[in-house]
């Protein structure tokens, strides 16, 4: 249908198309680190409508929290909050670590996230198996499992992107001038830990 | 996601050319995603199978909808990889260095190219637009399916359980497979010239989220052909009516909402990145154009809204899938939750459907009535406050619900406080023509079609927030009457405005303006006829999604199917105009209408990278009648070597 294309009308031809012109920028935050904050904002509002059934089920209907006879692990959960809470902090590190063109710090950084992102991801599936109730088993369960499956493949794409990180580290991709990677996917494991920290509480602590 | 950031914005495009046949099979293309999406069909299928063998579960059980949603998931993503969406992703994930940029993805150079994963944002817009026209007709034929078997009380073609799957489907391919992408697909062409910018801020992103929107469609209407027959619980899929009494096409009917719905999250976030970090020097908010403020306040909402459907369908899919009990009362669940849900999206969608086509209208009116728009700033503000009141009105879609009665009034009332920032719009742009030197192209006929038909949309979207009256009115024709002027007569028109204004622009050549207003008098006066008579039918009381009705209603409903098949038949002329003209149409100049934005610099169709220099905006966008006035100016960069070179 294109009867007309862009060379034909102008008689570019095909090895005369030079780059685009240097784009202006006209906002001191980066694209990338923008892009990150506005997906967050829409993750915390996907997260806000499965708290807004969490509402539902437990605010509005009353429903007994956790259903006899079923219980929840808070301890391990506890524990495994903590795990979750550090590995923030050996982000942090890593980040800190390659704006000071530290590569080895970053890559320890990183790697040691990665370990305590899959301890808390192992341990949360072992709890699955061990719950003693199932998605079908009423309204408990299902938010139970629902948020925190939400939360679980949030922890999942943000081990995902870590693992890039931790290859890319590893293969010397990130400088003290050249992090934006590192930056932006430290931003979103952030996220993920702060997510979980209010899961945490109205799940199991509430 | 963190790939897509600026350092990084190389391309990496397998080069087309011949080859071995290991090549034809392993480039980036349709070879490659044929079988990539059988491959992951069949991965998708095997995890679920082997998760439930596992559980101890029958493996497949053939009716269990579980296996489906597993197809329905892996087989689209391995066909995005297969046609080479993830190309660079997956390069930069496993550790490749960052490549030199070769523009090897951008741009259109014949046919073929609009068939790949493009780069382009213009080549992407062209893509979105003829793919939602292309669901716009499907979705049109199934509603020319409904009216005729609404031409006569009784069932003439179909059982009830198809009729209701016909309008289900027609919905929501015209809500999210048509109106939404249409107005993205037309901002994805021009908001980047708009701005100054060569492209958009995340190209892959972009060319990502189109190809998105073509899994989605097929997956609607593909809910035809499963077992059971598609959905048919109308496109607001209530529970439980749609989590649990329906065939397998509800499921169909939830992923494909997912799909549609990433797109536009990852469209609205590449809009809004793009013109906040994108804009040319000189441009300052208040020196935007309103289409850019339209879409800037859309993508807003898009970002916050979407993922509250996105929710709704996961737990409607789950309770169908899992037997959970979001919404089952039996097992603790709470149903109406769904419908709070779902309209906190679904209310600030229709906003997400209306703002980008007041942007258009600004456009059309201010260059055909050769004047400045009125009140600019109170314009953008306006759009500002559409966005923030949008949020704050969900409930009035349910005031028949059962929902706390406490509810309704607050509702009502954010409801009709809604009119003002759309009466200030409305109302400036009777002030831009007022006066003016009005020329009565077809984009500025669809214009001001659109104004008197949105206002009849309006104000009996006024008299529906109006609790007795909504109550009395709820599930008739008056409410079909009502969303169609709103959304045929007010985004369709300002869609095929747009159409009409950018066609120049995007093909470089001119529609024929004698079959442009054809089309335009064959739309409005068919529009009309077919959807006029139901406001008078509703409140007589003829309910809507039934597919038979009282006998004393069959004249008025034989008088809508005839008008409403007129109505269609005007969609052939608008077809036959954009075809032949695109083929073998005049060429037109780089500004036919004389418009003063910066798209207008540039050559029709634009050059590949929109600019060869970066333009310097120096004045506002609308100062039509202002001698000596402009917007922006081009520095040709060879000027500046020019005199640069010592004498």
């Amino acid at each position: 249908m294109t009867a007309i294309t862009h060379d034909e009308a102008f008689g570019h031809d095909e090895h005369e198309h030079h780059g685009p012109p240097a784009a202006h920028y006209s906002s001191r935050i980066s694209p990338g680190v923008l892009g990150m904050f506005l997906f967050i904002a829409s993750e915390i509002m996907l997260f806000g409508s499965f708290f807004t059934a969490y509402f539902f089920v437990r605010v509005v209907n009353g429903t007994p929290w956790p259903t006899p006879p079923y219980h929840i692990p808070v301890q391990v959960a506890t524990v495994n909050t903590f795990i979750l809470m550090t590995s923030s902090a050996t982000i942090h590190w890593a980040t800190t670590a390659i704006k000071k063109g530290n590569t080895w710090g970053l890559r320890a950084g990183l790697l040691l996230t990665f370990l305590m992102g899959l301890s808390f991801l192992i341990t949360q599936i072992f709890e699955y198996l061990r719950a003693g109730f199932n998605t079908s088993d009423g309204a408990f369960p299902t938010i139970f499992f629902c948020l925190t499956g939400l939360h679980g493949c949030h922890v999942f794409v943000g081990l995902s992107i870590l693992l890039f990180m931790t290859i890319r580290a590893f293969r010397g991709h990130f400088s003290a001038e050249h992090h934006h990677g590192v930056e932006i996917g430290g931003i979103y494991w952030h996220f993920v830990d702060v997510m979980w920290i209010i899961v945490y509480m109205t799940v199991y602590i509430l | 996601m963190t790939a897509a950031t600026v350092e990084e914005t190389h391309h990496v495009h397998a080069t087309a050319g011949g080859g071995s046949p290991w090549r034809m099979l392993t480039r980036g293309g349709w070879i490659r995603a044929a079988w990539m999406t059988c491959l992951f069909g069949a991965l998708g299928f095997g995890i679920v199978v082997l998760a439930r063998w596992g559980g101890g579960w029958h493996p497949i059980l053939a009716t269990d909808p579980i296996v489906l949603v597993s197809l329905l998931v892996a087989a689209p993503l391995g066909f995005l990889a297969g046609l080479g969406a993830f190309d660079y992703w997956t390069y930069y994930a496993l550790g490749g260095a960052t490549r030199p940029e070769d523009h090897s993805g951008h741009g259109a150079r014949s046919w073929k190219d609009y068939f790949r994963v493009n780069t382009d944002h213009k080549v992407i817009g062209m893509q979105y637009l003829v793919t939602t026209i292309f669901f716009f007709l499907i979705g049109g034929m199934l509603a020319l399916l409904v009216r005729a078997e609404l031409a006569k009380p009784g069932m003439q073609y179909f059982d009830n359980q198809t009729f209701n799957g016909l309008f289900s489907v027609h919905a929501s391919l015209m809500i999210f497979l048509f109106i939404i992408p249409a107005f993205a697909g037309l901002a994805n062409f021009v908001v980047p010239l708009m701005l100054g910018a060569p492209d958009m801020a995340f190209p892959r992103l972009n060319a990502l989220s189109f190809w998105l929107l073509p899994i989605a469609g097929i997956m609607m209407v593909a809910s035809f052909v499963v077992p059971g027959g598609a959905f048919a619980c109308g496109w607001t899929g209530y529970v439980p009516l749609c989590s649990t009494h329906q065939p397998l096409g509800a499921v169909f009917f939830n992923q494909a909402v997912q799909w549609a719905g990433a797109s536009s999250i990852m469209t609205a976030l590449n809009f809004l990145v793009t013109i906040i970090t994108m804009r040319a020097p000189g441009m300052t908010f208040w020196r935007m154009p309103l289409l850019v403020w339209a879409n800037f306040t859309t993508s807003l909402l898009v970002v916050i809204a979407t993922p509250f459907i996105a929710g709704s369908q996961f737990f409607s899919m789950f309770d169908h899938v899992m037997h959970t009990a979001f919404f089952d009362p039996a097992k603790g669940g709470y149903p109406l939750g769904y419908q709070h849900i779902f309209w906190f999206y679904s209310h600030p969608a229709v906003y997400i459907m209306m703002l980008p086509g007041f942007g258009i209208m600004s456009e059309v009116i201010s260059v055909f009535s050769r004047k400045p728009v009125f009140g600019y700033r109170l314009m953008a503000l306006s759009l500002m406050a559409i966005v923030v009141l949008g949020f704050s009105v969900w409930a009035h879609h349910m005031f028949v619900s059962g929902m706390a009665s406490w509810l309704r009034v607050p509702m009502m009332i954010t409801t009709l406080l809604i009119a003002v920032p759309t009466g200030i719009k409305i109302f400036s742009w009777l002030a831009t023509m007022w006066e003016g030197k009005l020329h009565f192209n077809t984009p500025m006929l669809f214009a001001l079609g659109f104004l008197s038909m949105f206002v009849i949309g309006g104000l009996s979207g006024v008299m529906l927030g109006a609790v007795p009256i909504d109550i009395h009115v709820s599930d008739t024709y008056f409410i079909v009457a009502h969303i169609h002027y709103v959304l045929f007569g007010g985004s369709v028109f300002t869609i095929f405005a747009g159409i009409y204004y950018w066609f120049p622009k995007m093909t470089g050549r001119m529609y024929d303006e004698k079959l442009g207003k054809l089309h335009f008098w064959l739309t409005f006066v068919g529009f009309n006829l077919t959807f006029f008579p139901m406001h008078i039918i509703g409140t007589q009381g003829m309910p809507r999604r039934v597919s038979d009705y009282a006998p004393k209603f069959a004249d008025v409903n034989m008088f809508i199917s005839i008008a409403s098949f007129g109505l269609g038949a005007s969609v052939l002329v608008f077809l036959y105009n954009m075809i032949t003209s695109w083929r073998d149409g005049e060429l037109a100049g780089s500004n036919p209408w004389r418009g003063m934005t910066l798209e207008w610099l540039v050559t029709s169709p634009p050059p590949v990278f929109n600019f060869d220099e970066i333009p310097q905006v120096v004045g506002s966008p609308y100062e039509y009648g202002v001698p000596g006035a402009q917007h922006a100016v081009l520095v040709p960069s060879k000027a500046t070597e020019m005199e640069e070179v010592p004498v």
